[in-house]
């Protein structure tokens, strides 16, 4: 301390009281030195707080700017639009004004199918849309790759500055438009980015140059952590090629449990490769057709243990049930393991008529649970829907699903006219596909499991039960749960107009919760809004 | 009829704690008969411990409050329950006063005339509840009462403000003769009593200031401040309560000798102790005509009754003004035409200060044209021009605290360490001028919407400086490619 009273002097004074400390006397420090007059000296007290007076307003009007402030680079000029203000404005409204803690809660997808909209149309979300967007997006894993298609440069830039948003940025789909990227091309950032980062690195670079970025990927493979190899390999997904059998075949010998999971699904995904033609093998050897003695029919022998080759390949003798036999469970293991088209080869038959093949001794459970597991794997319509028609056996009955993959599964990989059609039959008739009364539940979730908008056979559909509904005052689960599909479900744009409809169906027929059809039905326009205005 | 008063607004009449406890119980319907409202007279009967009801009444006009109870207050409990009862919408209107209320107004009428002296007991010339919460029209301006009864008013109270005063400065002066260590940080309850006393005194200003300490205190600490802010040594509580305390106490002194201040001087003395001045009579002062960008809009949470304060800035006298206005009992605004204007637009209208320097705080008088949304603002000065007009400013008024921006630069988003909201931990944001120099942006919310929308490059923000705040400089409006987004 010099000769003169700081600020900071006075507030020690103050704390401990000048009845017990005094007041030191000394000039005031700075400008408020030249006031001594304006101190009483009378009483210390009065003199403290004269004194604190002067100094708090000199020091309130002394403030200083802050010289030197680093001022990083601003976000380079992007080429895509903003999306048009009405647009903005109708995403806005369907979120509840705060479109994050709006869509956060039940609306996500709607958010999300907008949204990706946008970016097909090559629209990027307007500035002051952002942050709530990046919000949600942090919050709703399931929004994040389409929040980050829609960041454009400037929503990549804001991103960076932010800890919780940067994940959601290293998600964005490397710039197209050939605008270079100021921080993400050059290998610095695979040298020492972080781990989303060096994945999007690798993602770009393996856009380019296929090759070039599994060289890459290789060169360092053995000094990575299990994590980085797992998270590093799925970018091995963009433009998979027999040029990565032999990568992948040695990934297949990884320490790691997950890269040797991600090995084995993305050499089931390359056409002729050996790790393939291994698991048809040992399905072969499993399953044999015998066309001998007039029909044909499917003889099944039950596998022995595992050996290390097929341990490798990903067979695991563990049935996950302990009511499942455990060599009954490696029949299914091998089954869903091979190539679907190995059988259609075999046999020279249709998916529908392998699946009505008898099976000697009886093991159909555990065969179609091997298909049924493949077709969902593979995603194969075919074979889906021809699981789906045929007999679930009894026994199927109690399996969990990862020995006996739901219908829903299954219909998941339909082809969308197809899976729409088998709900829309339901939704009609009432009966479930396989003639029994219709699983509320069940149905609901295959309808929001249907991709949107929904085509002309679902949506009528759907209109015909909430018409139904309409003439009774308690609104059942079905016509309540279809309503809150339907705003994101029926189509916003065509040549049927589903919100006048709804709003007919509310005004002509007025029950307590006719509100809700008001809201599905504005919620229906507000999505043309958007439509429209990014067409 | 007048516009009803607020609950607050009745209890700030209230002349003591006790009074205003018992005013709760009694502004139920409960105890009441033959209420009723007729002009700008309420009246009814209230049950008491005596055989007959109490007959109360209230003249909103001046206010003025007669009561058959025996206490010597004013207004009594009884009145203060009534104004109450009717602030909730109790009490139904009439078409002519009840008998003993009439004999009342008339007697009034008459002692007026003929005396032109006020009514005893009547406290007339100030109702706010906290400093600029002036309730409108029903005030001073529209008293009758002669020049001389107004003066001799005016020294009554001045009297009573003095005397409050001297204790209030007894008091601060306690505070740092046993030390602020000894007290802690100061609670509602350390304050009520020395801020009622304020409000007995006609202090209400510094009354609300004297609420506002636990606040003050309890602020968080300024992170988004840098050391080299030139603010040094504010962050902890007892200098943020010191600098409190020495500021009350400044103003406690000033008022000592406010007669001998310059005009302009006194009335900065007189406002922040809580004097009011009538909207008729800032009406009365000089017009300033111009086209008056809407630079920014910001709600008052703190206060007793929530606010809007919206700041322009005219754009041929470049003056700023400050607007205010209150909630109205119901959710609406007492000045809807002020609570609606919009940042970004731009209002053709004459303006009327108050008294007091620097001018700042301003009514609408005559509006020659409605809103129109405004071009995009010129750059209006840098750091260097903003921080010589606060220095300034301070200078005219040692107790000002905010001050108005208009200008160009990049903010600079937070140096991330970590924290996810951003300014918890490391640099904070920054509006840096072309000039280089800096300023903290303080951390809201929407300062993200504020960095999405420049992205890294200059913009034009409105908004206040406070540099005592957490973060000196808060933006409430940014200028985009051209239209204006309130943040």
């Amino acid at each position: 301390m010099t000769d003169t009273l700081s600020f900071d002097d006075l507030v020690t004074a103050a704390t401990i009281g000048v009845a017990r400390k005094g007041l030191p006397t000394a000039a005031l420090a700075g400008p408020a030195g030249s006031y001594p007059g304006a101190v009483d000296a009378g009483d210390p007290a009065a003199a403290l707080l004269d004194a604190a007076a002067l100094l708090t307003v000199s020091r309130r009007a002394g403030v200083q700017p802050v010289r030197g402030a680093a001022c990083p680079p601003g976000a380079a000029a992007g080429a895509a639009p903003e999306l048009p203000a009405p647009a903005a404005r109708a995403l806005r409204r369907i979120g509840g004004g705060h479109v994050a803690a709006g869509f956060a809660a039940a609306g996500s997808q709607l958010l999300a199918d907008l949204l990706a909209a946008a970016r097909d149309a090559g629209y990027v979300a307007p500035a002051a849309l952002l942050p709530d967007l990046l919000d949600a997006a942090v919050r709703t894993a399931a929004l994040r790759p389409v929040v980050a298609a829609v960041l454009g440069t400037r929503g990549r830039w804001l991103a960076r500055h932010r800890a919780d948003w940067r994940q959601v940025a290293e998600l964005a789909p490397p710039d197209r438009t050939g605008a270079s990227q100021p921080d993400g091309d050059d290998l610095q950032t695979w040298r020492t980015g972080s781990r989303g980062e060096r994945r999007a690195y690798l993602a770009r670079l393996r856009d380019r140059d296929p090759a070039g970025a599994r060289e890459l990927l290789a060169t360092g493979w053995a000094r990575e952590t299990g994590e980085d190899r797992a998270a590093l390999l799925t970018v091995l997904a963009r433009g998979l090629s027999a040029g990565d059998e032999e990568f992948l075949e040695a990934a297949l010998d990884d320490r790691a449990g997950t890269v040797r999971d991600l090995a084995r699904r993305l050499l089931a995904r390359l056409p002729g490769s050996a790790y393939r033609r291994r698991a048809s093998q040992r399905a072969a050897a499993a399953l044999r057709l015998e066309s001998g003695g007039g029909s044909p029919r499917l003889v099944a022998t039950l596998p022995g243990m595992p050996d290390d080759a097929a341990v490798r390949d990903g067979i695991d003798p563990r049935p996950p049930s302990p009511a499942i036999g455990a060599r009954g469970w490696l029949l299914t293991e091998l089954l869903a393991a091979a190539p679907l088209a190995h059988w259609t080869a075999l046999c020279g038959l249709t998916p529908r008529e392998i699946v009505a093949l008898p099976v000697s001794p009886d093991r159909t459970t555990e065969v179609l649970a091997g298909w049924r597991l493949a077709a969902v794997r593979q995603r194969d319509g075919d074979w889906a829907q021809a699981l789906l028609d045929a007999v679930d056996p009894e026994k199927a009955q109690n399996r969990p699903p990862a020995a006996w993959p739901p219908d829903q599964q299954l219909s998941a990989v339909l082809p969308a006219g197809v899976r729409a059609e088998r709900i829309a039959d339901v939704l009609l008739t009432g009966r479930d596909p396989g003639g029994g009364p219709m699983n509320v539940y069940a149905a609901l979730a295959e309808v929001a499991g249907c991709p949107v908008p929904w085509p002309p056979v679902l949506a009528g559909a759907v209109v015909t039960v909430l018409r139904l509904a309409t003439t009774r005052t308690t609104l059942t689960p079905l016509p309540r749960g279809l309503l809150d599909a339907a705003k994101r479900g029926l189509p916003a744009t065509g040549d049927r107009d589903y919100a006048a409809e709804l709003t007919r169906l509310a005004d002509n027929y007025p029950q307590t919760w006719s509100p809700l059809l008001h809201s599905c039905a504005e919620t229906i326009a507000l999505r043309s809004i958007f439509l429209e205005e990014i067409r | 009829m007048p516009g009803r008063w607020s609950a607050e607004g009745v209890l700030a009449l209230a002349p003591d704690e006790s009074s205003r406890r018992a005013a709760g119980v009694l502004g139920r319907p409960a105890p009441w008969t033959d209420t009723g409202a007729a002009g700008e007279l309420l009246w009814g009967l209230c049950a008491g411990s005596g055989q007959r009801p109490y007959q109360t009444i209230v003249d909103l006009s001046e206010p003025a409050y007669k009561c058959s109870c025996p206490s010597r207050k004013s207004p009594c409990k009884h009145a203060l329950g009534l104004l109450l009862l009717w602030s909730a919408g109790t009490v139904p209107d009439q078409d002519s006063p009840s008998d003993f209320a009439r004999a009342w107004q008339e007697s009034r009428r008459a002692s007026r005339e003929s005396k032109g002296a006020p009514v005893p007991g009547l406290r007339s010339d100030e109702r706010g509840t906290s400093e600029g919460a002036t309730r409108e029209g029903t005030g001073l301006e529209r008293s009758e009462a002669s020049g001389a009864s107004r003066a001799k008013r005016r020294a009554e109270r001045a009297q009573r403000v003095a005397s409050g005063l001297a204790d209030l400065r007894e008091w601060l002066r306690d505070q740092v003769r046993v030390g602020l260590a000894a007290g802690g940080v100061p609670t509602a309850g350390n304050v009520s009593v020395i801020a009622a006393r304020m409000t007995d005194a006609q202090a209400p200003g510094v009354a609300s200031r004297l609420r506002a300490l636990p606040g003050v205190a309890r602020s968080a600490p300024r992170d988004a401040v840098p050391r080299d802010m030139g603010a040094g040594s504010g962050d902890e509580w007892p200098a943020r309560l010191l600098s409190e305390y020495a500021m009350l106490h400044l103003l406690a002194r000033a008022y000592d000798r406010v007669d001998t201040l310059p005009d302009e001087l006194a009335a900065v003395v007189r406002s922040r102790v809580g004097h009011t001045t009538g909207k008729q009579d800032v009406l009365a002062r000089a017009a300033v005509a111009d086209r008056w960008l809407v630079l920014a809009s910001r709600e008052l949470t703190d206060g007793s009754v929530p606010g809007r304060r919206i700041w322009l800035r005219g754009l041929d006298t470049r003056r700023w003004a400050m607007l205010l206005t209150y909630a109205a009992p119901g959710g609406a605004w007492q000045d809807p035409d002020t609570a609606r204007l919009r940042p970004g637009t731009e209002l053709d209208a004459d303006l009327h200060y108050y008294p007091g320097q620097p001018a700042l705080r301003a009514l609408i008088g005559q509006r020659h044209a409605p809103p129109v949304p405004a071009k995009h603002p010129e750059p209006a000065g840098d750091i260097a021009s903003l921080l010589t007009e606060w220095a300034a400013g301070l200078e005219a008024d040692p107790w000002l605290t905010a001050w108005p921006v208009l200008l160009t630069g990049t903010p600079v988003p937070p140096a991330a360490a970590g924290g996810v909201a951003g300014v918890a931990a490391g640099r904070p944001s920054h509006l840096v001028d072309q000039a280089g120099n800096a300023v903290p942006l303080a951390g809201r919310e929407s300062l993200w919407t504020l960095l999405a929308i420049s992205a890294g490059h200059p913009v034009t923000i409105g908004g206040e400086w406070h540099p005592d705040g957490p973060g000196a400089l808060t933006a409430l409006t940014v200028w985009g490619d051209d239209q204006a987004v309130p943040l």
